[in-house]
């Protein structure tokens, strides 16, 4: 999960009324020191014992806390440094937030971990945590949470300050926050000296994506191709595009094989068959599923494509796609032919039109500049990995592709794309089988020209394109931009 | 003959309400559930009420389509992963009994809400992040089947309950069990024809999804077939990760659960601790791995296979 270093966290329990140590947050070493005595604190997300690791001082002189930020500042992921004041701590308390799962007995919901004796070292005591359970649709109440508490003084301004815990918790949709210590002061208030959160990125809203903002060198350590995948996804949500990329190098000797399965299920099934193999290496995990466009499938394929040390591509679904798998074969033809680098694939089709995706796949196989292999849904992976080694490539190919310029026709936003029509591939100016062939009727072919139907809307299938290049003229082709650079 | 959703939550005729009947997929997938033959009564888009789809009138909220429609007992929801919760609350407080939830990317809190939400209300939800089900009586919701002329194809009556944490293998494993000869590993080694003519044939396919914390889970679907005169055995398909698998062995052992179960187990090289595109099976502690849930299903009775193939010809022995 994604980390939130303690300054950031610090805004989220802000906004919910907890009470914290007076800190300020330094990017840059300021013109103007901050007061001595301060604990300056390294902001690197989802780092823990920092004090162990020299990551949090007390400075007691301005040569010290200048010194200091300095150091601190050149820590690597170091996002800046928080200079927090020095209190006065009579006591310390830990508590946290956590997601619960459920079991077949207990409903899911959030937990409440809380311990009277927070601070260093809480992870060697952890058997002395007391645990809440409450409910995310009706988080408990102050009193609620006193009654749940061991006799200690002012437990109500105790259970106070957790509540608002739970409410930045919830707010904000996180699966931890962290405050360790929680600081008796010696006037008996409650402070919060520091904080973490973790934070599901399809949690946060728009509305505080500012908050959450993850920078280059935070925790998320997403390679440049898995951020054009999230750009892909952001531009065109429907469905799924999941993509990682192995972190390691493919070893001497095996096969190293671009992934681009279908569904958990596909994914699994691919592990299931590679896992105890050392000759095939996997070079990425990736799920397209649940119903994506074409045009998605297109882009996400360039994306797997691109990775430099694949030799070959598997294309796989569970085996019974509901995505209609003449969309998916028209994606991986435009992907071959627009690649600067295209790959030797293995391709298994199951669902609708399967029959169509091999019949096409068959159609431009001769033409195409490596070698395809395509297999149908009764095939499955463990049998079709006995064939990767015979058209696994050590050289890529290389060829170039240029878009043929033609009219802009029209554009759509979602999923986006640009139609453009070539008239000289159709001087007698009839209506192209392409637009018959648009499966929602968005195309219409209106005073000589191709226009969008506003009654309509492009799924993103790419048959039109397919079409009009097999079975017409190449009247309509369709340019699919990539958030990014890829082979 | 009622279809499954009869044992699932008492609904003998599903009479739906779509959810985002308005958009791209809604509009879509709603042709292709009636094409089957689901009865979609109603759709809702807040902001488009008083519009219609394909002649189906649509609602501002579920409360004003349910006052319209009082047959209306379930809903299906095409709307994005961060409006999800907001919607099924809306079904739920409106009293309708099933919903399904094929968004992906659902955040873990929401999941969590809306489990409390069914809890309260006596509703059950399939999903996030399901494919959907499908019943061979004549109903489907969701995303599965494909075109309706091909679902009707390749989905046919018969006496198997497919259960699945994943969507393309709830489809693989139901439609597969609806082929003449089809070929397979069978049990003495050799590999041909499991059968010949006269598939197994299948009772329903629910897509219990991917996510850590599902509404209905695999032992809420088992229950389910347990109860349908139709299934005489369950193909399922599971995987590493929350607690349904351990649930269910509890229910084999104990006898809850009676009719044979095949599994098809993933996740052997699943490492604890990594992220899955399934959101759930990622392992969080011991019982959760691949060999702790293969153990507690072996030792309750459940045959676990790790190829998929192989389940067809484990159902094979059990139907002959």
């Amino acid at each position: 999960m994604p980390a939130l270093p303690e300054y950031r966290t610090r805004v989220l329990l802000e906004n919910h009324g907890v009470p914290l140590v007076p800190a300020v947050f330094h990017d840059v070493i300021p013109d103007v020191l901050p007061e001595p005595v301060v604990f300056l604190k390294a902001q690197i997300p989802g780092a823990t014992s920092r004090a162990g690791r020299g990551l949090v001082r007390r400075a007691s002189t301005p040569n010290e806390i200048s010194n200091g930020l300095k150091e601190l500042l050149a820590e690597e992921n170091c996002q800046g440094v928080l200079a927090a004041e020095a209190v006065d701590i009579k006591k310390e308390y830990y508590a946290a937030c956590l997601l619960y799962f459920g079991d077949e007995e207990n409903l899911p919901g959030g937990v409440l971990l809380f311990s009277p004796e927070g601070g260093t070292g809480i992870e060697e005591r952890t058997g002395s945590l007391l645990k809440i359970h409450f409910s995310l649709l009706n988080p408990p109440s102050a009193l609620a949470i006193a009654s749940e508490l061991p006799d200690i003084p002012r437990v109500n301004e105790l259970a106070d300050f957790l509540r608002r815990m739970i409410n930045t918790f919830i707010g904000y949709k996180l699966t931890v926050l962290e405050t360790n210590p929680i600081a008796v002061l010696s006037d008996g208030s409650h402070v919060a000296v520091d904080c973490r959160a973790e934070f599901e990125k399809h949690g946060v809203s728009r509305k505080n994506a500012h908050l959450f903002k993850v920078s280059a060198n935070a925790l998320d350590d997403s390679t440049p191709l898995e951020i054009m995948v999230d750009a892909i996804n952001t531009a065109d949500p429907a469905g799924t595009g999941f993509f990682r990329a192995s972190r390691q190098k493919a070893p001497e000797g095996t096969v190293a094989v671009a992934t681009n399965l279908c569904g958990g299920g596909g994914k699994m099934l691919w592990e299931m068959t590679t896992g105890g193999r050392d000759d095939i290496f996997s070079l990425n995990e990736s799920d397209t599923s649940g119903g994506l466009s074409g045009f998605k499938s297109y882009r996400i394929l360039r994306v797997i494509m691109s990775q430099p040390e694949a030799q070959v591509l598997i294309l796989t679904g569970s085996g019974m796609a509901f995505q209609n798998q003449f969309h998916l074969a028209s994606a991986v033809w435009k992907a071959l032919r627009e690649s600067a680098t295209p790959l030797p694939c293995l391709l298994r089709f199951g669902g609708t039109d399967q029959e169509k995706a091999m019949e096409l796949m068959n159609t431009v196989a001769e033409n195409l500049p490596v070698k395809v292999k395509t297999f149908s849904p009764e095939i499955f992976p463990n049998a079709m990995v006995e064939h990767l080694s015979e058209i696994a490539t050590d050289q890529r190919i290389k060829q170039e592709f240029t878009p043929e310029a033609g009219e802009l026709a029209f554009e759509v936003e979602t999923p986006p794309a640009r139609f453009v029509y070539h008239p000289e591939k159709n001087p007698d100016g009839n209506e192209p089988l392409c637009i018959k062939e648009c499966p929602t009727g968005f195309l219409q072919w209106s005073n000589g020209r191709i226009t969008p139907n506003p009654e309509a809307k492009c799924i993103g299938c790419l048959v039109c394109e397919t079409v009009s290049l097999i079975q017409g003229n190449g009247e309509l082709t369709i340019e699919l931009d990539l958030p990014g650079e890829v082979l | 003959m009622p279809g499954i959703l009869k044992y699932l939550c008492g609904i003998d005729s599903p009479r739906v309400l779509v959810f985002g009947i308005t958009g791209r997929q809604g509009r879509s997938r709603s042709r292709l559930m009636k094409g089957f033959g689901t009865e979609i009564v109603a759709g809702c888009t807040p902001g488009k009420g008083g519009q219609e789809v394909d002649g189906v009138p649509v609602y501002n909220t579920a409360a004003e389509a349910v006052s319209a429609h009082r047959s209306i007992n379930s809903a299906v929801f095409f709307v994005p992963a961060g409006a999800i919760a907001k919607a099924a609350f809306d079904a739920m407080d409106a009293g309708i009994s099933f919903l399904v939830l094929t968004a992906d990317g659902v955040a873990t809190q929401d999941s969590i809400k809306i489990k409390e939400k069914a809890h309260e209300t006596g509703a059950m939800c399939l999903g996030p992040n399901t494919v959907g089900m499908l019943d061979t009586d004549g109903y489907l919701f969701g995303l599965i089947g494909g075109k309706a002329s091909w679902a009707k194809k390749n989905y046919l009556p018969g006496k198997v309950g497919v259960i699945s944490r994943s969507g393309g293998l709830s489809q693989l494993l139901a439609a597969f069990h609806c082929r003449h000869n089809l070929p397979g590993p069978r049990s003495d080694g050799s590999f041909g024809p499991l059968w010949g003519e006269d598939y197994p044939g299948l009772s329903a396919v629910l897509c219990v999804g991917g996510d850590p914390v599902p509404g209905i889970t695999l032992l809420d679907a088992a229950r389910a077939f347990e109860a349908d005169p139709r299934t005489e055995v369950m193909a399922i398909y599971a995987e590493t990760g929350t607690t349904q698998e351990n649930d269910l062995a509890r229910a084999i052992s104990n006898g809850e659960i009676k009719k044979p179960v095949v599994v098809f187990l993933g996740g052997k090289f699943t490492e604890a601790g990594v992220a899955q595109s399934h959101a759930g099976a990622m392992i969080r502690n011991k019982s959760e791995t691949y060999q702790a849930k293969k153990e507690a299903l072996e030792k309750a009775g459940a045959i676990v296979v790790d190829r998929p193939d192989s389940v067809f010809a484990a159902i094979a022995e059990f139907l002959k």
